[in-house]
């Protein structure tokens, strides 16, 4: 039987893991590497939530633990695994406010700013130490995916950092309070389409170059055989 | 500072375990790095011949060099043999005599760095000059992560005094704090940064435009290289030594018995050839970064060490 | 008492005779009695209100009943408008045969989680549904065959969830304070506004500070305001209408929920602060891009961030006047708003473009979407007979009430996005050339909405409901004002 102090430390060590796969997401260009850290970082998360099944016991720990396995470790990064391989770019270049180094600092300081303006709201609740660090950690997370969101222009890392968000969210209510299972569910079942219509919809837009001239090229051939021609004529002429 | 026998045994024991050893580390690593690469590399013992053969040699200096390049050696391995009295490596002292502390191990390692640059520029080739600019660079940046790391370490082990850090991480034998497992890898970095390995530099060759610690040794030969070498190979297993007595202090002499002692220094030995082991493979495992991607590698330090003080604030 | 059940029955009715109708007309009819059946439902509960539902989830009360008609009318006149004007988009090419059935399943759906949002009780329930209306209100403006809708609907839900996912942590932040002072957590409206006064009020403020953030971005508030101007002008005109009228309703009500809430314990200064300065910051954000705007559409749409700053305004003085006339400034705004994005879709569709510059002999070539552009433009700065004049005039006396200095910054504000109505309308209308650009002629569905508007809008105006008085006023005394 695992001890609660092991279970402790053990829960403190995932904590951190995840926020650093949250730094190594706010970093990374190549986009199937970004999913499968998402990925782990899910795992993680299920960590997490077992780990504090072990102390606490509740039932709901346990649900939540295997829900995320299901959904977020099994079956998002699937498809937009899929979706990527469809739309053939497999790595994101364009930081497009912040370079990887500066976004890092902005973590930093992200993380820095959560802790002071949370360690007024959080005295209230009176919790301990290692819900207390779950808790910053879980909304510095948030505020991670929120820069991935903004900072980066393909909608595929868009979605990754959506993701991440929706992550540091569950973080934060795993060591701040338990909500009702069935709002978990529904919460998942939202996310899940809102990634699903916007995994879609990024298809329109992330496709290559080439795959959107050729559709372009589908639209107008007639136009553009017309220009070339007269094109050619005109340099006859000259 | 009150200078007991005890702290005179450990400074000599300490000192010449480490100048004994740390050569041994550098020949595991080329070893290891050889073999990667197909080779079967030098002998084990190539380190300490090549220190002999340099030994008899005589120097030859430019006419061109002044004092700087003349002292250097000198005031180079001091300041390693000094620094290396403030990282104890398999038994500590009741009092450090105040040498433990990390401040003065920074200082000390940044005015080494000092002498090695002004040595680069002062026979006025082109190669030392580019060195000392490039390690100028490169330290202006890894110097505040170095200090955010020890600081980190301080924070996590409540202490600035580098005896008693190993002392605690001995006592407490925590292997499972997170803090501690956190804080080892931007330590790894600032071994592998400060001993000018291959993300960072590449210690292989001496000509190619894109060395930085290596070019800086140039001018030097005979004895005096010799010096710079030991000193260098000193520098890496004090580094080495703070990695291991931080995070697996498993055999280390808490009380100052021969026995003791002598199970401390030989089990150091065996975790310092397989850190040194870690070091060949990582190195053999990554390309040179580019001089301007450093910071990448550097932020990764700083990112961490940030956290190690955070989860720290949280205990 | 099985009101909420029946709503819920006919809507899973009406989709099912969406997906098995085969013409657009019919499609059109079933969600026009959709529309009506929302009315129906607002009616049947005015008199047996509060009705609670499902575990005391859902409520229907007051609000909710004043919300579902907004709601239902908006969804009835813009249905009306989309059924012809879907024709038109099919024509063009711009929106696929095949697509017409997941156009009106979609309006249907976003109909229902409308309805639904508003019935619920519970602030987790009305977070899920909000992030429904979300996804469906991305799908209709994506819907379009065009790389700019595509963007447009990503932008709008990227801005629009990462804000509903503070909303979020907000909410379990509430659920830890009621569980610490309840000794059971609840995120019940009733409940919470029952229990205020136990609460710690910094940490309700906080919880409140990032519910805002969320709801504020359903609005429209600045700064999460940026998705709304691409949004509003390329999602097809109808869609334009329920999102500014709708979903803009959406966004408020929820914020005042919570903040009828936090209004009960001391926090409430705080949370004032945040909505003064937000609306402020809305409205002078809002003016400023107005002042250079030439496309017709972005201008209506930054004229929405306008008014929901205006609303916050109005929701931070907090007095009971204050928020009667911001409920009534809902409905004024959804109703003129409708007018405008109504009459801007006729020139559209005759101009391919939302550009000034591309419209040229418009009171020609469409008097009456141009007298649409007009009387609409004027009835939103609130001039008088219209009946946003009563309600703007009515929040701004009671500005003048809470502070001189602020009133005169908005008045001035206001003034200059009026500068900015009139610049364009004036570019727009004296635009006169020699061309021959065929005539749209913009059939009946789509007129009639627009006259009935105007007409509706002019009638208010001049003419205060009772029933609506007395709606407002038991609002106001539900939520403690």
């Amino acid at each position: 039987m695992i001890t609660a102090a092991l279970a402790e430390s053990l829960t403190q060590a995932l904590v951190v893991l995840v926020l650093i796969s949250g730094a190594f997401i706010v970093t990374r260009k190549d986009l199937l590497s970004l999913v499968s850290t998402y990925q782990m970082q899910s795992l993680l998360l299920a960590g997490v939530a077992l780990s504090l099944y072990s102390v606490d016991q509740s039932p709901t720990l346990l649900y939540l633990a295997g829900l995320t396995l299901v959904s977020k470790v099994l079956l998002i990064p699937y498809i937009i695994k899929r979706i990527q391989r469809k739309i053939n770019i497999s790595r994101d270049m364009e930081f497009h406010y912040v370079s990887p180094i500066a976004s890092i600092f902005i973590t930093i300081i992200l993380i820095l700013l959560v802790y002071g303006a949370f360690s007024n709201i959080l005295k209230e609740l009176a919790l301990s130490n290692l819900f207390y660090l779950g808790a910053v950690f879980g909304i510095s997370l948030t505020l991670m995916g929120m820069l991935i969101t903004f900072s980066r222009k393909k909608v595929i890392t868009k979605i990754i950092g959506y993701l991440t968000m929706e992550n540091g969210v569950l973080l934060f209510s795993l060591f701040i309070t338990e909500l009702p299972f069935i709002i978990e569910v529904l919460i998942l079942v939202d996310l899940f389409m809102i990634v699903l219509l916007a995994t879609i919809l990024s298809i329109g837009m992330d496709s290559s170059v080439e795959a959107y001239q050729e559709r372009f090229h589908q639209l107008h051939i007639e136009d553009l055989q017309e220009k070339l021609h007269l094109h050619r004529k005109h340099r006859g002429e000259s | 500072m009150n200078i007991d026998a005890n702290y005179v045994a450990y400074a000599f024991l300490n000192t010449a375990f480490i100048i004994l050893i740390s050569p041994l580390f550098m020949g595991v690593a080329k070893i290891v790095k050889a073999q990667a690469q197909g080779r079967i590399g030098p002998p084990l013992l190539q380190p300490y011949y090549n220190l002999l053969k340099l030994a008899q040699k005589e120097r030859v200096y430019s006419n061109k060099s002044s004092a700087i390049t003349k002292i250097t050696p000198y005031i180079n391995i001091t300041i390693m043999i000094v620094a290396s009295l403030g990282i104890p490596l398999a038994f500590a002292p009741e009092n450090s005599g105040g040498l433990g502390n990390i401040i003065l191990l920074l200082y000390l390692l940044a005015m080494g760095r000092f002498f090695m640059a002004a040595a680069g520029l002062d026979a006025g080739s082109t190669f030392g000059g580019m060195g000392s600019s490039r390690e100028m660079s490169i330290s202006s940046i890894i110097e505040p992560i170095t200090i955010i790391v020890f600081a980190a370490l301080a924070f996590t082990l409540n202490t600035m005094d580098m005896h008693q850090m190993f002392q605690t991480a001995a006592q407490e034998m925590s292997f499972l704090n997170p803090a501690l497992i956190l804080v080892s890898i931007p330590l790894f970095i600032v071994l592998i940064v400060e001993t000018a390995r291959v993300p960072v530099d590449n210690p292989e060759t001496h000509l190619e435009l894109t060395m930085i610690h290596e070019t800086m040794l140039l001018e030097y030969a005979g004895r005096d290289l010799a010096l710079m070498e030991l000193s260098h190979a000193i520098k890496q297993t004090m580094l080495m030594a703070i990695l291991i007595n931080i995070l697996v202090p498993w055999g280390y002499a808490r009380e100052f018995t021969a026995p003791a002692v002598i199970i401390g220094m030989l089990l150091f030995l065996a975790k310092g050839i397989i850190l040194a082991t870690f070091i060949g493979l990582t190195e053999s495992s990554m390309a040179k970064m580019r001089l301007f991607a450093l910071p990448n590698l550097f932020i990764i330090a700083f990112f961490l060490s940030m956290l190690t003080i955070l989860l720290e604030v949280f205990r | 008492m099985q009101a909420l059940e029946a709503y819920l029955a006919y809507s899973m009715l009406v989709l099912a005779a969406t997906l098995l109708s085969r013409t657009n007309r019919a499609m059109n009819l079933i969600a026009l009695t959709h529309a009506v059946s929302c009315i129906a439902l607002a009616a049947y509960s005015l008199g047996n209100a509060p009705m609670h539902y499902f575990d005391n989830n859902f409520l229907i009360d007051s609000l909710s009943i004043y919300e579902f008609f907004i709601t239902g009318i908006i969804f009835f006149f813009a249905l009306v408008y989309a059924g012809a004007h879907l024709e038109r988009l099919v024509e063009l090419g711009l929106l696929e045969k095949r697509n017409t059935k997941l156009y009106y399943l979609s309006l249907n759906c976003l109909l229902i989680f409308t309805i639904l949002s508003f019935a619920s009780n519970n602030l987790a329930v009305f977070w899920i549904f909000v992030e429904l209306t979300t996804f469906f209100t991305a799908f209709l403006i994506a819907i379009l065959n065009s790389k700019k809708n595509i963007d447009a609907s990503l932008k709008y839900i990227f801005v629009t969830s990462t804000a509903m996912l503070f909303a979020f942590i907000g909410i379990i932040l509430i659920f830890a304070l009621s569980e610490s002072a309840l000794g059971k957590g609840t995120l019940n409206w009733d409940e919470l506004l029952a229990n205020a006064r136990s609460f710690s009020p910094g940490f309700l403020a906080a919880s409140f500070a990032f519910i805002f953030i969320g709801f504020s971005a359903k609005s429209g508030v600045a700064p999460f305001h940026t998705p709304l101007p691409h949004a509003y002008s390329k999602a097809p005109s109808a869609v334009s209408t329920i999102i500014s009228a709708v979903m803009l309703n959406l966004g408020i009500y929820g914020i005042l929920r919570t903040y009828a809430v936090v209004r009960q314990t001391s926090a409430a200064p705080a949370a004032s602060n945040l909505l003064l300065a937000f609306g402020l910051l809305s409205i002078f954000v809002a003016t400023f891009s107005m002042l250079h705007q030439r496309n017709v559409k972005k201008l209506v749409a930054f004229s929405s961030t306008e008014h929901s700053g205006l609303m916050l305004i109005g929701l931070a003085i907090g007095t009971p006047l204050a928020v009667f006339w911001v409920l009534y400034h809902m409905l004024a705004h959804a109703l003129t708003k409708a007018v405008l994005f109504l009459s801007t879709g006729i020139l559209q569709r005759q101009y391919n473009s939302n550009n000034a510059g591309k419209i040229i002999n418009a009171f020609k070539l469409q008097p009456l979407a141009s007298i649409g552009l007009i009387l609409g433009g004027a009835a939103i700065l609130g001039i008088p007979p219209f009946v946003i004049f009563i309600s703007k005039y009515s929040i701004l006396v009671q500005l003048a009430g809470y502070s001189l200095p602020l009133l005169l910054l908005v008045l001035l504000l206001l003034l200059l996005a009026s500068a900015a109505f009139l610049s364009l309308g004036t570019e727009i209308f004296t635009h006169t050339q020699d061309t021959r650009i065929e005539r749209y002629n913009a059939p009946k569905r789509m007129t009639a909405p627009i006259v009935a508007l105007i007409i509706l809008v002019f009638v208010l105006g001049i003419y205060f409901p009772s029933e609506i008085y007395a709606l407002l006023t038991k609002i106001v005394s539900d939520l403690k004002f």
